[in-house]
């Protein structure tokens, strides 16, 4: 039987999918979902998060044998039993049908439609409209079948119904009210049986059915957008929606190729989700307290001797539990030109991490000449991860080799003492001292 | 006829040692002797008794509101179901499909002790349904349907053939 850990942020209604499965099938489900053990936008874009889950989105399945999985479709399978699954070969793909069903027919409309509502996207009269009768059809699909059947497949509980419940919740919560979903009897029978079964109640919780049709949330919305700052495309939106026609064939197209409606313009349940995320203002905050004072040293590697003072410093107060020691390397030293241009390579690195200043030291230095050149340096960084969870890193991580130092070895010694110094023999490396850059 | 369906009941609950029962009166009401106090007297007493002795008292309900809906139901089973004319079972069809129209289960939305003893009443009934009343009732053949599947439940009944693709859809 499957036990592991499932990363998600909370209450999203992908991992739901999983979550009910193991409740059917007795996996041992744990769920990260919260700080310390997961923080969404953070935890997941660490580099050992995205070694095992490399779209670095969840949910996200480790199992305690390391299995890894993403897809929440495919951890939902995974964590399910064979009645969940499908006996047969019919059965089996019978649920894959509606599963697919759900993705393909019931997310995308049920995103359009329910997203304004939550102040998340902006409202669009047109898409509305076109949502609301994309999303009747898919409930006359589904009445139809419920007509003579008591769940999608078969005559038990099965993935088809968990997902496509799961998929269904948010229409049901804010739009589908009673008026609108008369006409479906069949679907709210099915429905209701559904969320009231014990092992979907203790996932979800009370589902309150929606009484009044929520309408576009123009203030919240308006609350959401300075999140989004770096999009400014977004001032536009009201004005492009004076010309509906145009905007909807644009979005339609959209669709077409991907299932979110208007990725780059509007946000999504993904992105709402991280606006939600309770913003630690320091990334580290979770660290236990450490009895190296970063601000200390860089005080006496700036005012004093560096390897009468400094250096000593730093062995005698480091703690290589609170932070570790890393040597970077630059990747693409063939394609280095002027020494100029390779310093302002480095500066514009050491001005995307600002925010890391309270929390990273580094000496990064220039060899060789023009047109024969590598750039290499040592960082100091709390914590044992790359810390990386900051705004425009991504960039500059990719661009370099990283490689984690054993604080106690004599070549970590060696190079914290030539790269703080900017002076030794810099063996490793081959070429002579250029110049070097300080990040404090 | 009471009897076999105690007898089915007792295997679904897994009870290891079969009862012995007695009937008594012209409507053969079925009665158990117990062995430290006074006799367990009609269908629904014993059936009740049943499903506690097994441990399995969510079969009667798992709130205030579904155990008197079981109650409720359990009651229409011996008053209706147990003998009625040809006259009545339209009514009693009509009266069902409109109750499980947004319905899964007889009481609330769980199985219970009502579904299993109103589908061992209602057999006979829907035995004897042609296909296209099987859908004008469809309601109700669905409730069955899905009843006489339900893992344990059938037992010494014969499976009742139920179409899910509609063959007069213009019917409801
Ligand atoms: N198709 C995927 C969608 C997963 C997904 O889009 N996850 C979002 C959250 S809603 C995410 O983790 N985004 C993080 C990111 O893109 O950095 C699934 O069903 O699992």
């Amino acid at each position: 039987m499957a036990a592991g850990t499932l990363y998600t942020y909370p209450e999203n209604w992908r991992a739901f999918k999983a979550q009910i499965a193991a409740q059917y099938s007795g996996a041992a489900l744990k769920v990260a979902s919260t700080t310390p053990a997961f923080t969404f936008g953070q935890t997941n874009r660490t580099p050992a998060f995205l070694q095992n889950f490399p779209l670095g989105k969840v949910p996200a399945y480790q199992g305690d044998d390391g299995f890894c999985l993403f897809e929440s479709n495919a951890i939902a399978h995974y964590l399910s039993n064979e009645a969940l699954r499908g006996a047969t070969p019919q059965a089996a793909a019978q649920v894959l049908q509606w599963v697919s069903f759900a993705d393909s027919e019931i997310i995308p409309p049920a995103s359009t439609w329910v997203f304004p509502t939550l102040g998340i996207m902006q409202f669009n009269k047109q898409a509305t409209e076109q949502a609301k009768e994309d999303v009747k059809r898919a409930l006359t699909v589904l009445n139809q079948h419920l007509n003579t059947r008591t769940f999608l497949v078969g005559e038990r509980i099965s993935l088809a119904d968990i997902t496509v419940v799961c998929s269904m919740l948010w229409l049901y919560k804010q739009v589908l009210e009673p008026s609108f979903r008369q006409p479906y009897n069949n679907v709210n029978r099915w429905f209701i049986t559904c969320i009231n079964q014990p092992q979907f109640k203790v996932v979800l919780g009370e589902v309150k059915l929606c009484e009044k049709m929520a309408q576009f949330d123009a203030k919240k919305f308006a609350e959401m957008q300075p999140k989004k700052e770096a999009a400014p495309k977004k001032e536009k939106a009201p004005k492009e929606a004076a010309k509906p026609q145009e905007k909807k064939e644009k979005k339609k197209e959209e669709k077409k190729e991907e299932k979110k409606p208007a990725p780059e313009e509007d946000m999504d349940d993904c992105d709402a989700a991280l606006a939600a995320e309770p913003k630690s203002k320091d990334p580290f905050a979770h660290l236990p307290k450490s009895t190296f004072v970063m601000i200390e040293f860089k005080r006496k590697y700036s005012n004093e001797d560096t390897l009468a003072v400094a250096i000593p410093h730093f062995w005698d107060n480091f703690d290589k539990e609170g932070y570790s020691i890393w040597y970077s390397q630059y990747k693409y030293s063939d394609e280095l030109t002027l020494t100029f241009k390779s310093c302002n390579l480095i500066t514009g690195m050491f001005q995307r991490l600002d925010k890391l200043r309270k929390n990273a030291f580094a000496s990064v230095i220039l060899f060789g000449t023009d047109n024969n050149s590598s750039i290499s340096g040592i960082w100091v960084f709390r914590g044992q991860e790359l810390a990386f969870p900051v705004t425009d890193w991504q960039i500059d991580y990719e661009s370099y080799d990283w490689r984690k130092l054993d604080s106690d070895s004599e070549e970590c010694k060696t190079m914290v003492k030539e790269y703080f110094a900017w002076e030794g023999d810099f063996k490793h490396v081959g070429k002579a001292f250029n110049q070097g850059k300080i990040f404090k | 006829m009471a009897l076999r369906e105690l007898s089915s009941l007792e295997k679904f609950l897994e009870l290891k040692k079969p009862n012995k029962y007695s009937t008594q009166g012209d409507k053969k009401v079925p009665v158990l002797q117990s062995s430290d106090g006074p006799p367990l007297v009609g269908l629904i007493t014993i059936a009740c008794n049943l499903v506690k002795e097994a441990k399995r008292s969510e079969l009667l309900g798992d709130s205030a509101e579904s155990r008197a809906v079981v109650q409720q139901w359990l009651e229409y089973r011996v008053t209706k179901l147990n003998n009625y004319n040809k006259d009545d079972i339209r009514t009693i069809l009509k009266d069902l499909n409109l109750y499980l129209q947004d319905k899964t289960f007889m009481a609330e939305n769980q199985f219970t002790l009502a579904d299993i003893l109103m589908y061992y009443g209602i057999h006979p009934i829907i035995l004897d349904l042609a296909m296209q009343e099987k859908e004008q009732f469809m309601n109700v053949t669905r409730w069955f349907d899905h009843i006489q599947h339900y893992p344990g439940v059938r037992r010494h009944l014969p499976p009742v053939v139920v179409l899910k693709n509609r063959i007069y859809p213009s019917r409801h």
